[in-house]
Parts: structure tokens; C-alpha cells; sequence
């Protein structure tokens, strides 16, 4: 990908004061980390290649941020259908945020606001299918039998030691109190054993139920390799099928838990 | 059954299926009431939650009951449009669409997650479901102790 571009793009929305910040990647011992760039002059330091896998959009949301708006994201297109769904959250105002975009194959689309972000993510990118490693691990799950299926589970949710690196990498969990932080009444117990572990994690996942774009900044982030993007996925998945709805390419969409149609599927009820 | 003889079952160490069903005030719940004031049997298997709406029952309440011991959940409400909130439960369908998936993608199989309408004049269709899906739970057997999903004790 054309790196200079990109740096000379950042450089110039901070040189003319269209952004305030530049969130992007850098390189540290071979590593990529986030790069939070306030300055033209370091705009040199961004990198990107196919290791930079984290979601940027996550930071928008942290209130030590808010001061530095509006920001520039680069963005690959999982992330703008996070900042597109984020707008369409209300979570991010059309002036508060760009996009310099990036493909997953090695194009750079540049400077984007959030209107030609969405324009191009429906031009470009209104097929993007989920992970098919994925989508075959889980119709391998779904063959099991039930008990196979809870002892495959309990073996996963055993190694979770609690730590929402999840929940810090993922841009839509941007509650300010989340429920398992909630103890009066204490829905989710906090042990990092059993019960509160499945809880947690089912939960994690169906709040994210016609919210998640699949970027895989959840399950990256996870130092125990807890494989989230099956549970993810078989929830986007059955959100495309059941309801029609890929989400993340419209900023004035409804959220699709919290609206309905008449015509969802119910042979499942009695 | 009546309760005394779903007692009695029970100690004498039969398997009876512990059922806790979340429904809505304004339907199922008036519906159920029907079951009874027109004298009609059904298994006394049932743990009857009284909400206000289907709307208002979060997926944590159904994790809670099978955490609890539960070894089936049912949620009932009222027929589409018949919501006494006009669309609560057109909301919940979505939910329970995913969540039911998802719940069996993990571990807890859809024999043990039961949804239905019933309506306050449905007391005949109460009685059925109940007997039917104590019917089912007691073929699919207790919940798995060791499920992920079930209180375990310390260790």
C-alpha cells in the first residue's frame, strides 16, 4: 500500500487543522501499535500493513480523547462500518470524525468523511462475506451433539480470566457502566470461574448481536485465545438470514435489537 | 398432578423437571389464571414469573434460571399485535430468535428453551403447553450439572 499517501494526508489534516488527532499505527520493536498523532511533523512515523489488525475506532469513544476531536481513524473497511454504526448510534456526530481509508487488499481510498465512507463502503464493499475458517468451525460445532457442544464451551470459558481485553478492544461496547460491573443485584457473578464466565461471555456477545461488523479486535485482544468471533458470527449470521440486515453501511439505520417487523420469523414459538 | 402428588414423585427420587416460566401480565399470565379458575389440571412442574411485558425480559433472567438450577425455561406473552404495549413483543421475538441460537450453539440445546403466545383466553392452550413441554423435559432429562451455564460449586 502507498504508506507516503497516507502519511502526507495525515500530515495534512493536522498541518490545515481539519483534524486534531490522527489515531493509526506504528511500528515498535516490529510490533503494531496505535499511533496517536497530534502533530504534521509526526506523521512520518505511521505504518500500515496486514499485521495492523487492531480496531481504532474503540479510542473514539474514550472521554480522554474527546478533547482532541475531530479525528482522523485509519480505518480498513470492518472499522468504518464500526464508525458508520457508531454514527448510527448516535454515537459520533458527522463533524467529530474522518476516515483515512485502507482496504484489505492493499489500497489506499484516502481522506473520507463519514457520508463517503458509508457511499463507499456500499459501492465497494456490500459483500463481505464472514470469515469462511469461521463459518466452517461452526457448522462443525453445530454438528455436535449438545453435550459435546457445553464441554467444548466449558473447556473455552475455563481459560477466561476476566480481563475485558475484549470489551476495551471492541468500539460498540462503549457503555459507561457495563452490566457485569453492576452488583446490586449482581447479574453476573465476577468470578473468573463457571457460571459468570459463561454469562459474561454469552452476554458480551448478544449485546453485540446485530452490532458486531466482525472486525476480530475481540478475539485478538483475548491473551487466553478464546475463539469470540464463532459466537459473534453465528449471531451476524443469523441477524443477515433472519432479518435481511448486514450492518455497519447505513448511518441512519435502525438498530436491529430495539426495532422489529412484522414478518420476523417465529416457527420457533407455539 | 396436583402439587401433592408432584411431591410425592419427587421424593420418591423420580426425575421432575424444574420449569420456570417468564411470561407476560397482561396475556399469559391471565391466561394461566383462566387454567385455574376453570379447574383445569396441568404438571406442577411450573415456576410461574409474572413481568409486565414479554419486552422486559433480558436474556440474563433466562441465563439466572438455568445458573439456578432450572432444567427448562419458557417464555410466553401475548399473540402479535395483542401487546398490551403495542410491540413489546415484537421486540422480545427478535431476541429470542438470536438468543435461542445462540444459547444452543453453546451448549444449551433448544429442548430446553421453550417460547409461545397465549392469550388470556387461551386457559386450555396454557394447560396443553405446560403438560407438553414438562412432557419433553422429562424425555430430555435433567439439565447437566456440569454445564457451563449452571452454578458450580467452589472448588
Amino acid at each position: 500500500m502507498d504508506v507516503d499517501r497516507l502519511r502526507q494526508d495525515a500530515a495534512a489534516l493536522l498541518a490545515d487543522g481539519r483534524a486534531r488527532m490522527v489515531i493509526g499505527f506504528r511500528d515498535r520493536a516490529g510490533d503494531r501499535v496505535p499511533a496517536f498523532i497530534t502533530d504534521a511533523e509526526q506523521a512520518g512515523e505511521l505504518v500500515y500493513d496486514e499485521a495492523c489488525r487492531q480496531n481504532l475506532a474503540a479510542y473514539l469513544k474514550k472521554a480522554e480523547l474527546a478533547r482532541f476531536r475531530p479525528v482522523a481513524i485509519v480505518a480498513r473497511p470492518a472499522v468504518m462500518r464500526s464508525l458508520v454504526l457508531l454514527a448510527a448510534e448516535a454515537q459520533v456526530a458527522d463533524a467529530d470524525v474522518l476516515v483515512l481509508g485502507v482496504s484489505d487488499d492493499d489500497e489506499y481510498h484516502g481522506i473520507l468523511d463519514l457520508a463517503a465512507t458509508a457511499a463507499l463502503l456500499n459501492e465497494k464493499y456490500a459483500e463481505m462475506p464472514h470469515d469462511p475458517d469461521l463459518v466452517k468451525r461452526i457448522e462443525e460445532i453445530s454438528a455436535m451433539t449438545p453435550e459435546e457442544r457445553s464441554t467444548f464451551w466449558t473447556e473455552q470459558f475455563a481459560r477466561c480470566t476476566r480481563c475485558y481485553a475484549c470489551r476495551a478492544a471492541c468500539p460498540m461496547c462503549y457503555c459507561t457502566q457495563c452490566i457485569v460491573e453492576k452488583n446490586v443485584p449482581q447479574w453476573i457473578s465476577t468470578a473468573a470461574a463457571g457460571h459468570g464466565n459463561y454469562a459474561w461471555n454469552i452476554i458480551r456477545a448478544f449485546h453485540l448481536a446485530g452490532r458486531c461488523t466482525e472486525c476480530g479486535a475481540c478475539e485478538a485482544a483475548c491473551p487466553q485465545g478464546i475463539p469470540l468471533m464463532l459466537l459473534n458470527v453465528v449471531l451476524a449470521r443469523d441477524v443477515e438470514e433472519e432479518f435481511g440486515i448486514k450492518v455497519g453501511y447505513d448511518a441512519e439505520a435502525e438498530p436491529v435489537i430495539g426495532s422489529w417487523s412484522p414478518d420476523d420469523g417465529e416457527d420457533f414459538i407455539r | 398432578m396436583t402439587q401433592a402428588e408432584a411431591k410425592s414423585t419427587e421424593s420418591a427420587g423420580a426425575f421432575e423437571p424444574r420449569i420456570v416460566a417468564f411470561v407476560c401480565n397482561w396475556c399469559t399470565y391471565a391466561g394461566a389464571d383462566l387454567t385455574g379458575t376453570s379447574r383445569l389440571q396441568y404438571a406442577a412442574n411450573v415456576r410461574i414469573i409474572k413481568l409486565p411485558c414479554t419486552g422486559r425480559i433480558d436474556p440474563l433472567f433466562i441465563l439466572k434460571a438455568f445458573e439456578g438450577g432450572a432444567d427448562a425455561v419458557l417464555v410466553s406473552g401475548c399473540h402479535p399485535g395483542d401487546c398490551h404495549y403495542t410491540s413489546g413483543n415484537y421486540h422480545a421475538r427478535r431476541r429470542w430468535m438470536l438468543l435461542r441460537n445462540l444459547l444452543d450453539f453453546t451448549g444449551i440445546d433448544s429442548r430446553r428453551l421453550f417460547f409461545s403466545w397465549v392469550s388470556a383466553a387461551e386457559g386450555q392452550k396454557f394447560a396443553d403447553l405446560i403438560n407438553d413441554i414438562t412432557g419433553k423435559v422429562r424425555e430430555a432429562g435433567p439439565f447437566d450439572p456440569t454445564n457451563p451455564a449452571r452454578r458450580q460449586p467452589w472448588t
